[in-house]
């Protein structure tokens, strides 16, 4: 620990880290762009300017080691002057367009500029207009605001370990451009990476911007809770950007220090169009009805099939995964031979625990880890998923195939910013689940708890609605063991029910009518 | 604690039983008016919608968009006044600015859809203080009547119509 003066108050702060991020220990905020606590220190944008006692010039603070007894002035007169100066440089380019920034509201500059920079500007000349490109699958560049922090070529060299942005021409005329790497075979057109979202949100005004996202709200309308991302088994901690109802995107956690400060766009819009063509009714080989006709029509084929497959769970809470579990077990007990599958998809196929890229978990499905201590198994390829099928009397899909999680199951790390948000509801038809049971024909035996309406709860015997993870909170255990919560953030449909509570559910129902027999 | 009785029934006198005096004092305003209107020449109403009152320059009634000088919408869809309205009669859907049709915008965002529901608007005129390009105000003089709740929906089509061509600038 080092004891440092600032404006003649002593601080203790710890001399390893930068001052900006020490200082900010202890509540002490200096004004910064470029500076980012997980990128290397450039000092470009000058914003952090201090005066250090004994130094003639004003020293960028991100560039400056903590020394014990250091006396610095960070907010006097004259420094906030300096930084008013800069602030004037930096916006000497930048187009007065907040209203219809997509960045507005959560902005450094927009922020910055309210409290450190001038109402007017003394710059009368034409400022430079270049126009906007769309550099990545997901990706916007508005060269008019970037104030060239250097923060989105650090953050893809450093952090995704792409060499794929550059700084292009000089002085007035320099531009971030995406320039694809040259060993590659075929250049790309665009950035493809899984880290877009987090491009346009480390970018401290709104030059980089997310397509998927673009335009559709403002900022300030986001209503925001904490929860962990579902999209796979790292369960990264975030927090919601919901509006109407209706989840838009993930944002990082509120304490980036202690949950990390990326997610990637694979769980950022996992939640996205999520409310459109949602299924609110059960089904019967397609045909609307209710349940008091689908329950005991299952409980009926659960009682007289004589082998079970059930495929799925993985999406599902550790309460559903028991409830599940439990059932499992009384139909065993029942004398039943009872499979339990998951991860029922080519990409899923035996990735085990390896891993996309830095935080996207090769294992897909937030609960795996769960489900294996559970006794559930995992199918490794395509052939051993047909034959199961073929030699089940029953199969029975636990959210496997509702749309959400079949398109998180169909993308890739390289193909999803592509996807993302954008025909979920396709997604279904190209998995292999609904491959196989296509091609086993084996529609006519199959019980399908779904969240979304789509093809395959038009084929399916039966079709239960079911609550999906932003509609319910639920414990889930990571790929390292530890058990994370996520919170309820939309608001539920009414008289929809998770697969746990429709599994007790089933053990009352009636016994079955005459109509409704396998 | 003793009752005040605030209340006390009225009582007529012999000659107000027969109202005489009030219905002459009515019936002579009704008079005064029919001899201003029917020998003076004076009259109070005017025969909507042939004829229509003259509206005070801050009048608060139909909205209408306005263009700029190019002819291009000023109306950028910063939702200010969506967000401002007290009465949540606004409902904007943005959408981005194609090269086919940037000759009809200033910035890289417009108003696909610009829906005000008259049935909710109070007239309140937050909207217009709220934006900050000038682009609607609420100048379109008295609200049409219409014959189903879709007919109070104004859209962009409706508020952008003119007399004459683009609307400039201010309030007029």
């Amino acid at each position: 620990m080092a004891k440092i003066f600032v404006d003649g108050t002593e601080y203790e702060v710890d001399e390893k880290k930068n001052l900006i991020d020490a200082l900010k220990d202890k509540g002490v905020e200096i004004p910064h762009f470029c500076y980012h606590s997980k990128l290397s220190v450039v000092g470009m944008c000058r914003i952090c300017l201090i005066e250090i006692e004994g130094v003639p010039k004003f020293q960028a603070a991100c560039n400056t080691p903590i020394k014990d007894g250091m006396k610095i002035n960070a907010f006097g007169e004259k420094i906030v002057k300096a930084r008013e100066g800069v602030m004037e440089f930096l916006l000497i380019n930048h187009p007065l367009d907040c209203p219809v920034c997509d960045k507005a509201g959560e902005c450094r500059l927009q922020n910055y500029s309210f409290s450190l920079g001038h109402e007017t500007t003394r710059y009368k000349e034409e400022k430079r207009n270049i126009p906007q490109e769309k550099i990545g699958t997901n990706l916007l560049i508005n060269h008019n605001r970037c104030i060239l922090c250097y923060r989105c070529v650090r953050f893809d060299r450093e952090v995704v370990g792409v060499n794929d942005l550059e700084m292009l021409a000089r002085g007035n005329d320099t531009i971030i451009a995406y320039t694809p790497p040259e060993t590659s075979g075929e250049k790309s057109t665009y950035l493809n990476h899984n880290y877009q979202g987090a491009l346009a949100d480390i970018c401290p005004v709104g030059a980089l911007l997310n397509e998927n996202t673009l335009f559709q709200s403002r900022v300030w309308w986001y209503e925001s809770h904490e929860s962990h991302c579902h999209g796979c088994s790292t369960l990264c901690k975030v927090t919601t950007n919901v509006k109407n109802n209706a989840l838009y995107r993930y944002m990082p956690a509120q304490n980036p220090h202690a949950d990390g400060f990326f997610i990637c766009d694979y769980g950022r819009f996992s939640g996205k169009n999520f409310s459109e063509n949602r299924l609110l009714h059960y089904a019967e080989a397609g045909a609307k009805t209710t349940s008091k006709q689908v329950l005991p029509a299952l409980a009926d084929k659960i009682a007289s099939a004589r082998s079970i497959l059930v495929i799925g769970g993985g999406t599902e809470s550790c309460d559903d995964v028991d409830q599940i579990a439990a059932s499992i077990n009384e139909w065993r007990a029942a004398g039943k031979q009872v499979k339990w599958d998951f991860r029922s998809s080519r990409n899923a196929f035996s990735k085990g625990n390896d891993h996309y890229d830095f935080l996207l978990s090769g294992d897909l499905r937030p609960n795996a880890k769960y489900l294996r201590d559970k006794g559930a198994t995992e199918l490794k390829d395509f052939d051993a998923l047909q034959s199961e099928i073929r030699n089940a009397d029953l199969v029975v899909v636990i959210g496997e195939l509702s749309a959400p999680y079949a398109y998180h199951m169909n993308a890739t790390s390289e193909n999803h910013a592509h996807v993302a948000g954008l025909e979920i509801a396709n997604a279904v038809e190209d998995t292999e689940l609904f491959g196989s049971l296509e091609s086993a024909a084996a529609w006519i035996k199959t019980a399908l708890f779904t969240t979304h309406h789509d093809s395959a709860t038009l084929r399916a015997a039966l079709a239960i609605p079911m609550l999906a993870f932003p509609e319910r909170a639920g414990r889930f255990v990571d790929k390292t063991g530890a058990t994370k919560t996520t919170n309820s953030v939309l608001k539920p449909v009414q008289g929809l029910e998770s697969p746990g509570q429709i599994l007790v559910r089933l053990k009352t129902a009636a016994r079955p009518t005459a109509g409704a027999s396998a | 604690m003793a009752t005040i009785q605030v209340h006390k029934k009225y009582a007529f006198k012999w000659y107000e039983k027969f109202y005489f005096m009030s219905i002459s004092a009515g019936m002579w305003v009704t008079l005064k008016h029919f001899v201003k209107s029917a020998f003076l020449r004076r009259m109070v109403t005017v025969s909507y919608p042939e004829k229509k009152m003259p509206l005070s320059s801050r009048f608060r009634g139909l909205h209408r968009l306005k263009r700029n000088e190019k002819g291009q919408e000023r109306c950028t869809a910063c939702y200010c006044c969506q967000w401002v309205c007290p009465a949540d009669a606004i409902q904007i859907v943005a959408a981005e600015v194609t090269p086919e049709r940037q000759y009809l915008h200033p910035e890289d965002k417009y108003a696909k859809s610009f829906q005000v529901d008259l049935l909710r608007c109070i007239y309140c005129g937050l909207c217009e203080e709220a934006c900050p390009k000038g682009a609607i105000y609420l100048d379109g003089g008295m609200p049409m009547p219409a014959d189903s709740r879709d007919g109070l929906i104004l859209d962009k089509a409706k508020m952008m119509e003119t007399e004459g061509g683009a609307i400039l600038g201010e309030r007029n």
